[in-house]
């Protein structure tokens, strides 16, 4: 009983469905004795941890699929305690940070401290390191990268960091250039449809083309989603049929129907409206950011082309100032108000020229 | 003796006066004095030749008539010489109210009062330990009230006084030696109300007692409640006179006793009278001023004071906002004689209200307590702004004042405005300069290198919203508090066991973002599937 996506998750570097060429570079960097600290970056649902789990599983054979889950506690200098969750192996551990929220520094310096400085006991291990698998590593702040990057230096001897990033432009430069980088691109759109079918194949069911096709155009070419996506409409209808209804993320929905009633009324009562929807969607854990985006795309595919610019003008303000505000939803409702404006603004010119 | 001080003092700093500005009224009289008392302090001819100068410069000042007001000097320079003593170490108990009617309290909060004792006096067979609990803003006149009444009921009033740590003294009399422990405040408090209200003092004719805690015992303070809970339910059963609480009120709830200690269960399992007074109208306040005035005016105080001017007086009701207390201790001060008068300043506040203008009012320069308005104050203030009709628009309370007044919380007061503006907005377009400058200041406070911008944040997010409303829509409308967010997801152990172990590897943001509807629905399926074998 698991998740496709997990179930047939690709195990070795020689079974992946795509970028071939790389994991065999990726195969030969496990052959020499030493290994630098790496950096995978790419888009969300590329690969990016399935290549690490083949990369680990190249190095130390197949006890790193031996998992535990284990909570880890840390005392912040305030005196809070924290806990954050990992999982890990013999021969490595992974750890998110990001989830620490602002306390990350502290995650970063203790977890790496405490691993880094334990030895590898077992002789026949072929490695003397560890590894730390730092995933979303670009949601850490300055100070846990720059703590980060001090701990990867001092410990090179007994551990290496593998980061999983999204976007190397919010990591800082100094980790940039202390790690090997390795892009994972996302798959294209033939490769979803094939790793699909194969998946539905392995699964007993026949996919047309159409449904694939639609899931892939709908997933974002994120293998991930996409998936998952086809497992949600399996449930929903079990022998497939080229045009059934295709199981979407309810945020997305739940977004679009926002935008919707935005264009639908500008006043303030209503502004009041959004943000309780804004609230709901934050309190679900979605992150700004997506929320953010997927507001400013449904709008702009929704309003008239003179608007477009504008709206994405404001939208470039108003998100470059949530990134380095704390209050998001000040942010968002302060660009739902411009845009409402911008909007209402045109909507009375249109009439009065109408008119005449 | 004190007069004599004075003129010391008087002496020691008359060399600030040797600048030709400040000297410019004073009288010959002053200088002589002081170069005589300052030969009784030490013949050194340093000080007399220092001086010289200075007389022939002030008898030169003397003649030219120069405008500026000297504040140092005083009306009636001849008495300084023989200030008298005053009569009373404590000279605010001269100005005690004895009778009700002299209370400047509202008569039908002591007819309130009044009824809680006469209540006592029904009840004091029956069911003696009595309480009740006097709240209210400081210098709201809650214990002169309770002192005047109780005279008139004939109470004896035994106050609960914090007493110093002190080591406990054996039955014996011999102090332990060593292994000396503190007695437990606990205790003392405890026998304090258990042994008073049933003993009388030796000393004290009367019969009937009224125990009175102002002074609350610091065992309390702290997490006391359960203890306090006890004490009243012991005291309830066990206690033989009447008893008075009286908490001042406090802004921050850390602080407010009657709030922490005096639940409304307390309050109604042993049904104590909650008495909560106002702070002293000003009208009111007037009209004890003046009782003071003529107080002074008695032939025991005339030798001390002075009159002051009704600027004067008015001006220190303004300054008091209705501190009673404040308010005495100002005019006592600012009507001593040998002492400046106290500098006035205009308060630019002239509202029409009503269709008549009030007249301008003042207050007092330096001295008088600040200005402090609560949290919803401030929001209405915010909310709907009110502006001088001048000729240029103007508002009447300057965002800059609000600003300052919460400068110690900016985050929170930025959190309630955002929370409440939008209902007092009418258009999107007003909407926007203001969603602008909450935003902007949310910036702004994230800037920790330095303190200063938090003020300016608030500032941006308070000045937004004032100006950028153009017609607020008023009206009463409920405040609300900031939301606060919690980002735990919600995974059901069945969504859990579905991703396995990996579940813990996959950061929150992104479960809840790429995750969490899908594996829903599929949990959801699994479990009928599950349920139908």
């Amino acid at each position: 009983m698991a998740l496709w996506v997990d179930k047939y998750r690709p195990r070795e570097l020689s079974k992946l469905d795509y970028h071939q060429e790389q994991a065999e570079n990726l195969r030969n960097l496990c052959k020499q004795s030493d290994f630098p600290h790496l950096m995978f970056y790419g888009p969300s649902g590329a690969g990016k941890k399935t290549r690490i789990m083949c990369l680990l599983r190249e190095m130390y054979g197949s006890g790193v699929e031996r998992l535990r889950n284990e909570t880890m506690t840390f005392t912040t200098p305030s005196n809070r305690k924290i806990e954050v969750m990992t999982v890990s192996s013999n021969y490595h551990l992974e750890v998110n940070p990001s989830d620490a929220g602002m306390y990350d520094r502290t995650v970063v310096i203790d977890l790496i401290k405490q691993v880094a400085q334990t030895h590898q006991i077992e002789i026949n291990g072929q490695r003397e390191f560890r590894v730390i698998v730092v995933s979303e590593a670009d949601e850490l702040t300055k100070d846990a990268q720059h703590a980060l990057r001090r701990t990867m230096e001092k410990y090179v001897a007994t551990c290496r960091i593998i980061l999983s990033v999204n976007s190397t432009s919010r990591i800082i430069p100094a980790i940039r250039s202390r790690c090997l980088g390795i892009r994972v691109a996302a798959p294209s759109e033939t490769e979803i449809i094939n790793i699909l079918q194969s998946t539905c194949k392995r699964e007993g069911l026949v996919l047309p083309v159409e449904l694939a096709k639609r899931v892939v155009d709908k997933s974002e070419r994120n293998l991930r989603r996409a998936l998952l996506m086809l497992e949600a409409s399996k449930v929903a209808k079990s022998p497939f049929t080229a045009n059934q209804e295709i199981a979407e993320l309810d945020w997305q929905v739940y977004l679009r129907e926002t935008a919707n009633q935005i264009m639908s009324e500008q006043t303030p009562a209503k502004l009041e409206k959004i943000r309780e929807r804004l609230y709901e969607l934050l309190s679900q854990g979605v992150p700004p950011n997506l929320i953010f985006r997927g507001l400013v795309e449904q709008l702009v595919n929704n309003c008239d082309i003179v608007l477009k610019a504008k709206t994405l003008d404001y939208a470039s303000q108003y998100e470059h100032r949530m990134q380095n505000g704390a209050k998001h939803i000040f942010h968002l409702e302060a660009f739902v108000a411009q845009f409402m404006n911008i909007y209402k603004k045109y909507l009375t010119e249109s009439v009065m020229s109408v008119d005449f | 003796m004190s007069a004599r001080k004075k003129a010391w003092v008087a002496s020691a700093f008359s060399q600030l006066d040797s600048t030709p500005k400040s000297t410019s009224v004073i009288d010959t009289a002053t200088p002589a004095r002081r170069t005589r008392s300052s030969s009784t302090v030490g013949k050194t001819t340093a000080t007399t030749r220092a001086r010289k100068p200075k007389e022939t410069l002030d008898a030169s000042a003397v003649g030219t008539p120069t405008t500026i007001v000297d504040l140092t000097i005083t009306e009636d320079d001849d008495d300084k010489r023989e200030l008298p003593a005053l009569a009373n170490d404590n000279w605010m108990e001269n100005f005690a109210p004895s009778q009700s009617d002299e209370l400047a309290i509202h008569p039908k909060k002591v007819e309130e009062l009044r009824d809680w004792l006469r209540h006592c006096e029904a009840m004091r067979k029956k069911y003696p330990a009595q309480m009740c609990l006097l709240t209210g803003p400081s210098g709201a006149g809650k214990t002169a009230t309770l002192r005047v009444l109780a005279q008139e009921f004939n109470y004896q009033i035994q106050e609960w006084i914090n007493p110093v740590d002190c080591e406990v003294v054996n039955a014996l009399g011999d102090q332990s030696n060593g292994n000396s422990y503190v007695g437990s405040q606990l205790e003392a408090f405890k026998s304090f109300l258990l042994r008073a209200s049933r003993y009388k003092s030796l000393l004290d004719k009367q019969n009937k007692r009224l125990l009175l805690v102002e002074d609350f015992p610091n065992f309390l303070l702290n997490d006391g409640q359960t203890i306090f809970e006890e004490l009243i339910d012991e005291y309830a059963s066990y206690g033989k006179s009447p008893l008075v609480f009286i908490v001042a009120d406090s802004k921050s709830r850390g602080l407010n006793i009657s709030y922490k200690l005096f639940t409304d269960q307390l309050k109604a399992k042993h049904r104590i009278t909650h008495i909560s007074f106002n702070s002293i109208a000003s009208t009111i306040m007037q009209k004890s001023m003046k009782r003071f005035c003529s107080l002074m005016q008695q032939d025991q105080n005339k030798a001390i004071y002075k009159v002051p001017t009704q600027s004067v007086v008015d001006s220190i009701v303004v300054g008091a906002q209705g501190d009673i207390r404040n308010a005495l201790i100002n005019l006592h001060f600012g009507s001593l004689k040998g002492v400046p008068n106290i500098p006035v300043k205009q308060l630019d506040v002239s509202v029409v209200s009503k269709g008549r203008k009030r007249k301008a009012q003042s207050t007092l320069k330096f001295i008088g307590r600040d200005e402090s308005i609560t949290l919803m104050h401030a929001l209405g203030r915010v909310f709907n702004p009110k502006y001088n009709e001048d000729r240029e628009k103007r508002l009447q309370h300057s965002p800059e004042e609000i600003a300052e007044a919460f400068s110690t919380e900016p985050k929170n007061f930025i959190n309630f405005i955002h929370a409440n503006y939008l209902p007092h907005f009418r258009e999107i377009e007003d909407v926007v300069l203001a969603s602008n400058d909450i935003a902007l200041a949310d910036l702004l406070l994230q800037e920790y290198r330095d303190d200063s911008l938090a003020v300016g944040a608030l500032n941006v997010a308070v000045r937004g919203c004032m100006v950028a409303n153009s017609s607020p829509i008023s009206g009463w409308m409920p405040v609300r508090g900031p939301k606060r967010l919690n980002n735990q997801p919600q995974v059901t152990p069945l969504e859990q066991k579905l991703l396995g172990i990996g579940f813990a590897g996959i950061p929150k943001a992104k479960y809840a973002s790429e995750y969490s509807s899908f594996v829903k629905s599929i949990a959801a399926k699994t479990k009928e599937e599950f349920e139908s074998y």
